[in-house]
């Protein structure tokens, strides 16, 4: 099976980037290239090979407040703040 | 003689009989780095005052008291930057020190500066980095290897002692190996990442750039351990990695992986990993054939995986809590689009739009899903090796380091550089990268030993064996 068509601007999209169309060329043909290597995956038989899942979380700890960052601190590197609050443009009218 | 060319452990032992003081030995470094950093640019950020000032005060009766570290620009030192070789961070200052800066700061380490990086990690050249590329120091015109290029052209290059780097593929050992210093990637859980900005958590892990075998397990000690605030650190208390360092390699079975010695691979790297392998057998080891079947797949289950937890990772920035913002913003929407769209690379963005396609409705299933089952073979061809071996042995990198922007045009050549690491990162274990040779145009070749899982001891001792009886950790970078 060949590749798929991406749709690279939609795709891009989706995570928040809008590409130039030079970018969007580039990307189109060297994204293809790679989803066309990645597609040999398919020859390897996974019948009942379980998925990895993300590791085992066995040392989780018990939900206690600690000491953390003082305010000052996580608003020190807010592009925009005021009033102890970091400023962002308006999302609802 | 200068003090850069020695190796921490001997610095450590002159440090506390007060033969020298920890400012020697920045001075010096910092002379070094007046000489050579113009050609090399392995560093980001250098503070020489502060540096000097740190070192006045150390305290040498620490177990790293006095002894300088270059540190990746992609973990958190409390007030320094972290760009991430990025233009997306710019100006961003850490308000916190990462669990690994914190230790070595507890163990009295003073630190040197922030070396260069590939964008984000992502890289094997340095030539993704949005602040300049580096250059190899034992050739200027070629690449140091990537994405911890600038920790290893640093050490390699005598402008640092010992660096830490961080590897999701390879980014310690295949720029270790490129310029000819020891790189350690430890188990999977063996060292925290809390403050290590995440580019794939399931395959991150931070580790030591060092000149010698026995530096790297001083930095590990160090480094080691559980840390609430990382949960998938090891609960075990961390041991010493090297309890025998006077201990011989006599009854070892080291596994020899077909794999990883492939038609095509560059023919002096291939003889000189060969004759590390005779070696080890003429002092008493025995030599295990062994296969890894899935090894011609790791690369598309690594670009898969990797590119989807980047793409998930990145979503962080965005430009309202930290780093650049896009200037008026009509709405929220074009404050995310703008602000990502002129701060992150070409790579970066290559990354995570693979990624979010690899996740996207309809896709999941051939992509990601597909690629988590061959990890899981991945795995299981590990585990099936290490019943017959107690270390493997292969080569770091195919080739020895190629030329500056031979690649940058090509983003599938240039993820076939990993091709001898990134199984180690989808399988958890620990591997080190040391040097083993050097071709006729003099660049270093780097012999990869793969432990099974928390078996850092087993590599560390081996390889200390082996860099006892060589002498290539001691040769010289051209001036």
């Amino acid at each position: 099976m060949s590749a798929p068509q991406i749709n690279i601007s939609d795709v891009a999209s989706l995570a928040r980037l809008t590409l130039t169309p030079e970018e969007t060329a580039k990307f189109s043909s060297q994204i293809g290239q790679i989803l066309s290597h990645m597609d040999s995956l398919k020859q390897i038989e996974t019948g009942n090979v379980p998925e990895v899942t993300p590791p085992a979380q066995p040392n989780l700890r018990k939900d206690e407040p600690t000491p953390s960052l003082s305010l000052q601190a996580v608003l020190s590197n807010a592009p925009a703040q005021a009033n102890d609050l970091i400023v962002v443009p308006k999302i609802v009218e | 003689m200068s003090l850069t060319h020695e190796s921490i452990a001997t610095l450590r032992r002159r440090l506390a009989s007060k033969e020298i003081h920890s400012r020697d030995i920045v001075r010096d470094l910092l002379q070094q780095i007046e000489a050579r950093e113009k050609t090399i640019h392995a560093y980001t950020h250098l503070d020489r005052e502060a540096a000097l000032a740190a070192a006045e005060k150390s305290d040498s009766s620490l177990a790293l008291g006095g002894i300088p570290i270059a540190i990746k620009d992609n973990l958190n030192v409390l007030g320094d930057p972290c760009t991430c070789a990025s233009k997306i961070l710019e100006g961003y200052k850490a308000p916190y020190d990462a669990t690994a800066i914190a230790r070595l700061r507890q163990a009295g380490a003073v630190f040197l500066g922030r070396t260069n990086m590939d964008e984000f990690a992502m890289g094997s050249s340095t030539e993704n980095s949005a602040l300049g590329i580096t250059r190899n120091p034992w050739d200027s015109t070629r690449i140091p290897g990537g994405s911890s290029g600038g920790s290893a052209a640093a050490v390699g290059g005598r402008i640092a002692l010992a660096a830490l780097g961080s590897d999701t593929g390879g980014s310690i050992r295949q720029p270790a190996a490129l310029c000819g210093c020891v790189g350690l990637k430890p188990t999977y859980g063996r060292i925290s990442r809390y403050g290590l900005v995440a580019f794939a958590s399931s395959l991150d892990q931070i580790g030591p750039l060092t000149r010698t075998v026995e530096d790297s397990a001083i930095l590990l000690s160090a480094l080691a351990g559980h840390d609430p605030r990382d949960n998938t650190t090891d609960l075990r208390k961390p041991e010493s990695f090297l309890s025998k360092p006077d201990g011989s390699v006599k009854g070892l079975r080291v596994g020899i992986p077909k794999e990883y010695f492939i038609p095509g691979m560059d023919a002096e790297t291939e003889a000189a990993v060969r004759q590390s392998a005779d070696w080890f057998k003429k002092n008493g080891a025995t030599l295990v054939d062994v296969s890894l079947p899935h090894t011609p797949s790791a690369i598309a289950v690594y670009y898969i995986l990797a590119t989807a937890e980047a793409s998930a990772n990145l979503a962080r920035f965005d430009g309202v809590r930290y780093g650049r913002r896009a200037t008026d913003p009509r709405d929220v929407l074009d404050l995310y689009h703008r602000t990502r769209s002129e701060g992150f690379g070409p790579e970066v963005k290559r990354r995570i739009i693979l990624g979010t396609f690899v996740l996207s409705a309809g896709y999941t299933d051939a992509y990601y899903r597909k690629a988590q089952k061959v990890r899981g073979l991945i795995r299981q061809d590990f585990e099936k090796a290490f019943a017959s071996c107690d270390l493997l042995l292969t080569p770091t990198s195919p080739e020895p380091a190629f030329k500056l922007g031979e690649r940058t045009q090509d983003p599938l050549k240039m993820y076939l550089a990993d091709a001898f690491t990134i199984s180690v990162n989808l399988a958890g274990n620990p591997a080190l990268s040391l040097p083993c040779g050097f071709t006729q145009a003099n660049l270093p070749i780097g012999l990869q030993l793969i432990g099974p899982r928390f078996g850092e001891e087993k590599i560390l001792q081996a390889a200390h064996a082996y860099e006892q009886s060589h002498d290539w950790h001691q040769r010289l970078p051209p001036a």
